[in-house]
């Protein structure tokens, strides 16, 4: 039971951060359909730093580079230049996803492509706490970025709904008028928005490539990013809620790995359906859009 | 509509704004768009520690210097061109349905249940039977994501785009059970019944698809600009408040815009199956939808123009493998040229208006 739920927080912690940096985008008005390719740059650019300098906090750092860097060309195409940002989104996914794959066979050191290997970062126990019962193992054994990850749900959560900075951003997601006429400028709120969602998704893309794969490969995030944006829609696009959600698939797809180890005949590809219609119920289910940020998806004021 | 009350004007969405060009200029925007996208690749190439001039004159020999290569390229051109052409419809009429990859998968998936259903019929019969069923299929998966969207107000965008991963995973659960290949040892169907298979051209080395693809752009064109539903589309496309005061049925449009996209994206899969593997292959069609994206955006929503666009997408991958085969510049660069050049249109075309 306790090896389910580690397993469970194991593959809900790239969703949880990549969820977590599309909530302070789609929170301030820009949907962040770009979680993918945000995902898919911060996993290579990690895999890049920590393997050559044999660093990972090298490659922690890179990812928030390279994720924030698809994010401020998302920023760039749908908010400066105001372009759907659904379809600049999904263009973004495929930039990033031709340029990794293209740079992990381009970048060369001595005539052959660079290796991209590093062995996962191995779990950091918590002294004193890990040796709780149940709780120890589960959330004070755990690798480094999976602290993170539950630090940064605290962090975005105090900021989003308790200082000025969160009362700008959500503002800009719901009424970006009133946030022009109180002096402040939406779009560079939103620009930032989106840059900081890019960074935080691009360490999600890290968790793969560090902590869990320890190798790049083209494509490694193979959806991840819209498990992702599914997750923060069902969380009802609150830190907590999406981690819930994030932990939720988690486990439909550790269970589904156990029964089958076990010989208990299930689809796995029904499985991994779940989290897409539960997503869809539950955007059905809220109707038109009463829980979205009521200016996700305009280009904010034209009269700057 | 530039004279439309300010308060009508902000009520519109984004998306028809951001749909809405000039007829003139966005040509000139859309040769832009390719040219930062090239040089863009230059420079890449020239970071891999080639000669971007080399590599360019590869894509062009291996896409056109042959006879082979031109069948391949037609080849890869028709399933993007017809999809393309739903995509567009559907931006046309400010509908952003990006469920075309689903779409393809499960029309592929129709079209091999019914080329196995009718095996046996003669060649004509088996192959419209076999493609109608792909048609029916693409329909009907757009025409879910259109009552979803439509019954309940949820963005087009995420519906489709959830139940593109709902669909290919449908897919690949059909070819594990029902319609898989017993013993094949991964996810593929039997042999489609020789009848069904698309003859091949001879002296190009093609299938008849790319011939069907420019006669359903030319009836498209036709529709779009000439017909009433056209009309109603376009309008649509321009302003929904407009398009509601005419009288026009917006849920009924969309649906109808949906339904269409997506018989054609259903077409597309069916297409690919009897022309190319002549079986239903898990992922046959991965990254199909978005290359009817890209098409769609690079063709300027106008069905003629997608013909170009898609055959060019078409050329610039079959180039790029005998590119890396001959000098060594991987051929991912062409997923990274398409990209950019959807980004580039994207924003040259929504600042313009």
């Amino acid at each position: 039971m306790i090896e389910l739920l580690a397993a469970s927080i194991r593959i809900a912690t790239p969703l949880a951060l990549a969820a977590l940096g599309g909530i302070l985008s789609e929170r301030a008005g820009v949907f962040a359909v770009g979680l993918e390719g945000m995902m898919l740059a911060g996993a290579f650019t990690a895999m890049l730093g920590a393997s050559s300098t044999g660093e990972p906090v090298v490659g922690i750092l890179l990812a928030l580079l390279g994720g924030g860097f698809i994010g401020l060309v998302v920023a760039i195409v749908a908010v400066r230049f105001r372009a759907n940002q659904m379809v600049s989104g999904l263009a973004v996914n495929v930039v990033a996803l031709g340029l990794t794959s293209f740079l992990a066979r381009a970048i060369l050191v001595d005539g052959r492509p660079i290796s991209l290997h590093l062995s996962p970062l191995a779990p950091l126990p918590v002294p004193v706490l890990s040796a709780l019962p149940v709780v120890g193992p589960l959330l004070f054994t755990q690798p480094p970025l999976t602290y993170l990850t539950i630090v940064g749900c605290v962090i975005v959560t105090f900021v989003l709904n308790r200082t000025q900075i969160g009362l700008t951003l959500r503002a800009t997601g719901e009424n970006p008028e009133a946030v022009f006429a109180s002096g402040a400028d939406p779009l560079t709120v939103r620009m930032l928005a989106v840059v900081a969602c890019g960074a935080i998704a691009g360490l999600g893309g890290a968790v793969l490539t560090l902590q869990q794969v320890g190798t790049f490969t083209d494509g490694l995030t193979s959806g991840r990013g819209y498990l992702a944006l599914a997750a923060l829609i069902v969380g009802r696009w609150t830190p907590w809620g999406a981690a819930a959600a994030c932990l939720a698939f988690g486990a439909a797809e550790a269970f589904e790995l156990r029964l089958q180890s076990f010989g208990v005949p299930v689809s796995s590809y029904v499985v991994q359906m779940v989290p897409y219609l539960i997503a869809l119920a539950v955007l059905a289910g809220i109707g038109p859009s009463s829980k979205l940020p009521a200016a996700i998806g305009t280009a904010g004021p034209t009269n700057r | 509509m530039s004279e439309m009350a300010p308060d009508i004007q902000s009520g519109l969405q984004l998306r028809a704004r951001a749909f809405r060009l000039r007829r003139g200029g966005r040509g000139a925007s859309i040769v832009v768009a390719l040219i930062l996208s090239g040089l863009c690749a230059a420079a890449l190439i020239t970071l891999s520690g080639h000669n971007p001039l080399e590599a360019f004159a590869a894509i062009i020999q291996g896409a056109v210097g042959t006879r082979h290569g031109i069948g391949a390229s037609l080849d890869r051109a028709t399933p993007y061109l017809i999809s393309g052409l739903g995509v567009a419809l559907c931006f046309r009429a400010g509908i952003i349905n990006i469920g075309a990859e689903g779409q393809i998968a499960v029309g592929g998936a129709g079209t091999a249940a019914a080329a196995l259903a009718v095996a046996g019929a003669p060649a004509p019969l088996a192959i419209v039977a076999a493609l109608c069923g792909g048609a029916l299929a693409g329909a009907l998966w757009a025409g879910l994501a259109a009552v979803i969207h439509v019954s309940r107000g949820v963005h087009e965008v995420l519906v489709t785009l959830l139940l593109n991963f709902v669909a290919l995973l449908l897919v690949q659960q059909l070819l594990a059970g029902p319609l898989g290949q017993i013993g094949a040892g991964f996810l593929q169907s039997p042999l489609m019944p020789r009848p069904t298979w698309l003859p091949r051209l001879p002296g190009f080395d093609v299938h008849p698809g790319i011939a069907i693809a420019v006669a359903l752009a030319a009836a498209l064109s036709f529709v779009m600009g000439r017909s009433r539903f056209g009309f109603a589309l376009r309008v649509l496309g321009q302003s929904r408040p407009a398009a509601a005061y005419a009288g026009f049925s917006l849920p009924r449009l969309t649906c109808s815009a949906m339904l269409l996209a997506g018989a054609l994206a259903g077409l597309a899969g069916g297409i690919e199956v009897l022309g190319i593997h002549h079986r239903l292959i898990g992922g046959f069609s991965l990254g199909f939808g978005f290359k009817a994206v890209t098409v769609a955006l690079l063709g300027a929503m106008q069905p003629l123009a997608v013909i170009p666009a898609a055959l060019f997408v078409g050329l610039l991958e079959t180039g790029s493998l005998a590119m890396q085969r001959q000098i060594g510049v991987p051929s991912a660069l062409v997923t990274v040229i398409e990209g950019l050049t959807m980004l580039f249109v994207l924003a040259a075309t929504a600042t313009r208006r």
